[in-house]
Order: structure tokens, then sequence, then C-alpha cells
């Protein structure tokens, strides 16, 4: 201690001088954000859920050009779309909110419209003509601007089917018949994930859809287990429970990855998803390429099709740059949408009717090249009667009711209880709807 | 600046950091059980002990419970046995013995992320290498996650292959301070390896295996990542326990305050378990 001293560096002046440094630091980095608004150069802060390279350097080339144009700076950040939420409601309670985020998810728009923390996006979606049940209005106000359609249907291997002389099927009992005749020499004859997550949600329920069932009546009761919804889940539970046995080993843990590797590496001969499949066989498996079909799941009749919802957008949110934001999301959504939806030029379906006719849009090698397959995805949205719906939008109105049911993975736990665990089917749509009637009372 | 000046000062400075950075979390989580709220945006609703009595009474939390229990024996069990093993083993002397030390404590270096995903790509029922070999010398293919069994005994598997070195090592630490006179005595007076392990090195390593069981009692009981890696819970509910059921119920269905609620619930029966523990297990034994 005493050395110390001799050198003129006590514990004490050690102290005082690191706090001073602190504190000047301290104060550097508070003074920091006065220095770039005196600066003058406004900033906008867009979160993003597309992580594919593609598209985040499509979303910079934009904020690149933004900035370029308007003297704007837009800053993007990327996070997964699981974090998506959390991330924007726990920016928001720090006080320094994101201006423009992502969402896959109504709920999150409409938890967030409630509490007021989203500007109505009408004067920029006003302009279009739109596909259905996409731009979710709340009192007649949108609060998202929806960039694209993922909608699930079924992929099948069109080779096999010409090889093994098999008709598209109508009926469940014809596409289990196919699955079955397609099931061996090292294929699956079908894929459709069981587990506990969003690949199920997305890509299993969409027979049942087919069948007519809804969860909902017109004043949120579950409905599932009534005299007219029970015989139809059960059918397609007991339809399931045998398509399950064309399905390769692993099923039950599979999600999004599986049943993209598994389709396009020829594993199975059917399955379901969005476009993405078609961009992933282009890359991983061209040999593939024209030997894929699409058509929308069947009930077991023969009378009716569904396609199972998905969707993303973008909102606004209420922040001291909402200006700002809203200016961006104009001249964004009109000078470089385009540009964005090509980063997945399939698996990105546009929501937006008039981009089906636009000429830079179509120009795409890929959406030139699966022509046949864009006009069935177009015709998925103009077709009055293709039934399109979701777990996360049934219901009379939109609503968080049925996303929870969603979260809390209700109809993968049915089929769970059907396919590894060999309860009834009655026995299975009875506690699935016990546990909706649980979670929507939270 | 006085000694017992230094000492308060070093200490208030601990115990700032501890309120600020543990109290003061724990005190808010507990504080939002009473509240109903979606999101983290906007005003909370008091709902007093709603939250609790809405928990409590649906199926999903003492399944949660149970297999939170089920999962933290299994795992301890089989670490702390298999870790005493292997540190009896690498106690020895034998060639080679200082590779092999560094080797074994490689699974508990490796990021959690990294071996689940590891794990699940070689037991892929389709494409996994264990999946591939396995059929290629004709023998039946494990479902590892087909049934709610195997799905907890493949976490447990997982658990157990990653935090028994964790459990070696210490005890490798500790058999260094066992006086080797003891062992020496005991030979002279004719004792088995055996007698040798119950009545010398076990008695020895007591306080560290009372400390060794605690610890991963509470590590395994709170253990997030692997189970949520490789399950998420599932399938039918099979792994899922308090702690997911906590992060399922706050972030995935809209219900923050029922999943405080699950974690306070948690958090007292953990206090409560340590509360028994060191009373039938009290470390100042002297």
């Amino acid at each position: 201690m005493d050395e110390i001293k001799k050198d003129g560096l006590s514990r004490r002046t050690l102290l005082k001088g690191a706090g001073a440094l602190s504190a000047g630091i301290a104060a550097g980095g508070l003074a920091a954000p006065a220095v770039v608004r005196a600066q003058g150069t406004k900033t906008i802060r867009f979160l993003n859920a597309e992580t594919s390279i593609d598209s985040i350097r499509a979303l910079k080339v934009a904020a690149a050009e933004y900035e370029k144009q308007f003297g704007t700076k837009v800053v993007v950040d990327s996070v997964p779309l699981d974090g998506i939420f959390t991330k924007v409601t726990t920016s928001l309670r720090g006080g320094t909110p994101y201006d423009i985020a992502t969402f896959a998810f109504v709920g999150h728009v409409l938890i967030l419209a409630a509490e007021g923390q989203l500007m109505p996006l009408n004067e920029l979606t006003d302009k279009y003509k739109w596909g259905p049940n996409i731009l979710f209005p709340v009192d007649g106000k949108v609060y998202w601007y929806p960039y694209d359609y993922n909608l699930a249907w079924i992929y099948y291997r069109k080779d096999l089917y010409e090889k093994n002389k098999l008709e598209v099927p109508k009926t469940w009992d014809g596409f289990l018949k196919n699955s079955q005749a397609l099931n061996g020499d090292g294929t699956a004859g079908s894929l459709f994930p069981i587990g506990s997550n969003g690949a199920t949600n997305w890509l299993s329920p969409g027979f049942m859809w087919a069948e007519g069932v809804q969860l909902f009546d017109d004043k949120w009761n579950i409905i599932f287990d009534n005299a007219d919804m029970a015989p139809r889940a059960s059918r397609y539970l007991d339809f399931f429970g045998d398509l399950y046995k064309t399905m390769p080993s692993g099923t039950s843990q599979a999600s999004f990855g599986e049943v993209l590797s598994n389709f396009t590496s020829g594993k199975v001969a059917h399955t379901a998803y969005a476009g993405r499949i078609i961009e992933t066989i282009e890359r991983n498996n061209p040999a593939l390429a024209d030997k894929y079909g699409i058509m929308p799941y069947m009930d077991s009749a023969g009378k009716h099709q569904a396609v199972n919802h998905g969707y993303d957008g973008w909102v606004v949110l209420k922040t001291p740059q909402s200006d700002e934001a809203m200016k961006f999301m104009k001249w964004f959504t009109e000078n470089q949408y385009i540009n964005f939806l090509h980063t997945a030029p399939l698996h990105f379906q546009p929501p937006r009717l008039d981009v089906y006719d636009d000429a830079r849009w179509r120009a795409h090698p890929l959406i030139e090249k699966h022509n046949a397959a864009v006009e069935m995805m177009k015709s998925f949205l103009t077709d009055k009667n293709m039934i399109l719906t979701s777990i996360d939008t049934q219901g009379p109105s939109p609503s968080l009711k049925p996303g929870k049911i969603f979260e809390a993975f209700v109809f993968p736990e049915m089929l769970q209880n059907k396919v590894l665990k060999g309860m009834s089917s009655a026995e299975c749509v009875k506690a699935a709807a016990d546990r909706m009637r649980q979670v929507i009372a939270s | 600046m006085s000694s017992k000046a230094t000492i308060y000062s070093f200490l208030f400075l601990g115990l700032a950091v501890t309120a600020l950075l543990i109290v003061a979390p724990v005190v808010y989580a507990v504080s939002l059980s009473f509240y109903q709220m979606d999101s983290f945006v906007g005003a909370p609703k008091w709902a007093g002990l709603d939250n609790y009595t809405r928990m409590l009474s649906q199926w999903v939390f003492w399944r949660a419970l149970i297999n939170g229990f089920i999962y933290s024996f299994g795992t301890i069990i089989f670490q702390v046995v298999l870790g005493i093993g292997f540190a009896l083993v690498l106690n020895q002397v034998f060639p080679g013995r200082n590779i092999v030390r560094g080797l074994s404590i490689l699974p508990y270096l490796l990021p959690t992320v990294v071996v689940v995903l590891t794990f699940k790509w070689m037991v892929d029922g389709s494409i996994g290498v264990l999946t591939t070999m396995m059929s290629a010398l004709g023998l039946p293919q494990v479902q590892w996650f087909e049934s709610p069994g195997a799905a907890m005994a493949s976490v447990i598997l997982v658990s157990v292959w990653m935090w028994t070195p964790f459990v070696t090592t210490t005890f490798l630490a500790a058999l260094q301070t066992v006086p080797s006179s003891l062992y020496e005595a005991a030979k002279v007076d004719g004792t088995n390896a055996v007698q040798r392990f119950f009545h010398i090195t076990l008695p020895m390593l007591k306080p560290i295996l009372t400390v060794i069981v605690l610890l991963r009692a509470v590590w395994m009981f709170n253990k997030f990542d692997v189970i949520w890696l490789l399950t998420q819970g599932g399938p039918v509910g099979a792994t899922e326990h308090l702690a997911i059921l906590s992060y399922k119920q706050a972030f995935g269905q809209f219900d923050i305050g029922g999943g405080a609620a699950v974690a306070t619930i948690s958090f007292a029966i953990l206090s409560l378990v340590v509360f028994i523990y060191f009373r039938l297990f009290p470390l100042d034994t002297e």
C-alpha cells in the first residue's frame, strides 16, 4: 500500500479515477443518441424474421436504396420467427421499440393492436385486391401488411403415379390406397408429422378441414366434440391411423426440416408443404423437378377440398418514428415488394392478387418454369369452394383463442394419442375438446 | 479504510449484485403469478390466486410434476453411480491415464445444442447413422421417441451422457484427498476392494456426495435445454416437466401469469426438497 502511495497512486485515487472514467463513459453513452439526433439522421428499426440470406440481402439492399433516396437510415435486424414476438415486446418494454416487425401469427398482431401499439395500415392495403382470409381486420382496421401466403397442400410423386398407374385421389380411401401402393422399396408411402410442433399443426390437419371440421361456434364455444363434428373428427383420426402405417420411422419427431428432406430426397411419395419444397428440389435434387405434382387435401367422400392456411406479414409499431416507418413501408411495398417475393419465389405466395398478373413477378425463372404449380396455387385462392383455414384462424373472427389451441399443441397430442397410445378415435376427440376448453379458459 | 470497512463494502457489493440479479427477478416472477397478462405489453390485471388454482386443477400440471421427478431421479441415479464408477477407474494407475482423464470430460465441454442435434440426427428414423447400422446388421429398429417411455429414456440417456463427467471429475478430485494410509491399513486387515469402497471411500466422500446429489437434483429438476431441443415435451406430454410447462404456458399460450405460477410452485417445491434434504443429510455432521 505504502509503495503505491509513493508513486502517487493510492487506492482512493485509483477508485476515484475509475469512477470518473466510468461516469465519463456512461455520460458519453447517454449523450450518443443526442448526437445522432443533432446530426438530423432519421433511423427506422426493422425487425425481420425471414432469415434466408437472400431475404436479408433484399431487405438490406432496399434499406440502402431508401437511405440513398430519402436520407433515412433503415436498420434491419433479423431473428428467427420463434423469437420475434418476445423481441418485439421486450423492445417495447425496454423503451427502444422496433418501428417495423415481421409476424407470422395473427394472435401476435391482435395482442399488440388491442394494446394500441400498432398503426392501422389501411392506407397501404386498401389500394389492392387481396386473397381470402388474410387481412384479419379488427373493427374495419387492418393492422398488418401480409406479404405472403404459406398454404400447405399435398405433394405427390407424379413419376411414381405414372409408373404404378395410379390416379390422383379424390377421397381418403384413394389417397390411402395410393400411399400403401407406393410404400416399400426404400420409399415410404407418406409423411405427415405428428410431433408437438408447428409442422404438425400446419401440415397434418388439412384432411380434417376438408371433412368440414370446425372448432368453434359463433359464440366461441368449442363444438369439436358435438354431434356434428365428433363423427367427422373421428373419421379423420381413423383415416390418419391407417395412413400412419405408411409413414417412415421417426415421423413422431418430424418437423419442417425432416418433411423437406424426406420428400426432396425421394424417401417419401406423399407429403405436405408450401412452395419451399419446389425451391429445395431445384437446389438439392433437380432430377425431381418435373416429377412432382400438387393437390389440395381431400375429404372422405370426394366432395370437398382444403388447403391449410399459413401467412406472414409486417406491422408498423406506434413509435416516435411511426410516420417515417409508414413512409418507408409505402415506398417498400410499391417499389421493392416483388424483389422481396423473389427471394423465395414459390414459398412466398403473393396475397395481393394483382401480383399474379405482374410481368416482373412472373419473370422469375422458377415461377416461369413451375407455372403449372403456380396456377394451381393461385386457384387455391380463387376457387370459391376451396376451404382455406387453419387451427389459428378458426372461429367467427380473428382472436387469440384459436392461437392458444395452436400453441398448446392440442392437435399434435390428439394424433399422438391415436397412433402412439392407441386410444380410440372417440376418446381422442373428447380429450382434445376438453383440453381446448381448458386452454381457452386462461 | 479499516479492514472492517473493507469487509462491509465487499459484503454490500455482493448483496447488491445478488439483490439486483437474483432477488429482484425472483420477486418480479413471483409477483407476475398474481396477475393476468397476455404479454409483457399492456396493463396486467390483478388475479389473486386464480392462476394457482387454475394451474393446480389441470392434469397437465400434475403430469409435468411427475415427469420432473422421474427425469430428475433417473438422471441423478445414473449420473452418480456411473460418475463414481468412472472416477474409481480413472483413479487407478494405467498407461495413458491422463489422456483418458482428459477425454472423459469431453461430453461436459460440448454445447448442449451440439450434443442434442447430433444425437437426433444419429437416431433419425430414416437417415440416422445408428438406424442405418442397426438395419445393416439385421437388428430391429429402436423407436427412440415413438412411445412416451422411450422418449423419457432417450432424454435421460442424453442427460446422463452429458453430465456424468461433472460427477466423475468432482469425485476424482475428492478421491485424491483420501489418505492412502487408510487403504493400506485396511489391506493389512484383509479387506477386499468392495469392503474398502463401502467402509473407506464412500464415508470419506459423503460430504461431496451430499453436495453433488443436491446440485444435480436442482439442475436436473430445472433443466430446460436438453428436453426442449430433443422433444419439446412430447410425445403426448411424456417429457414435459414443470420448466417446459411454464415456458409453454407463458410464451406459447399467452398466459404469463399461469406460466409464472407454475415457475413459482416449482421454486417452492425445490426449496422444500432442499430443506428436507439438508435435514436428512446435514453437511456439518461433526
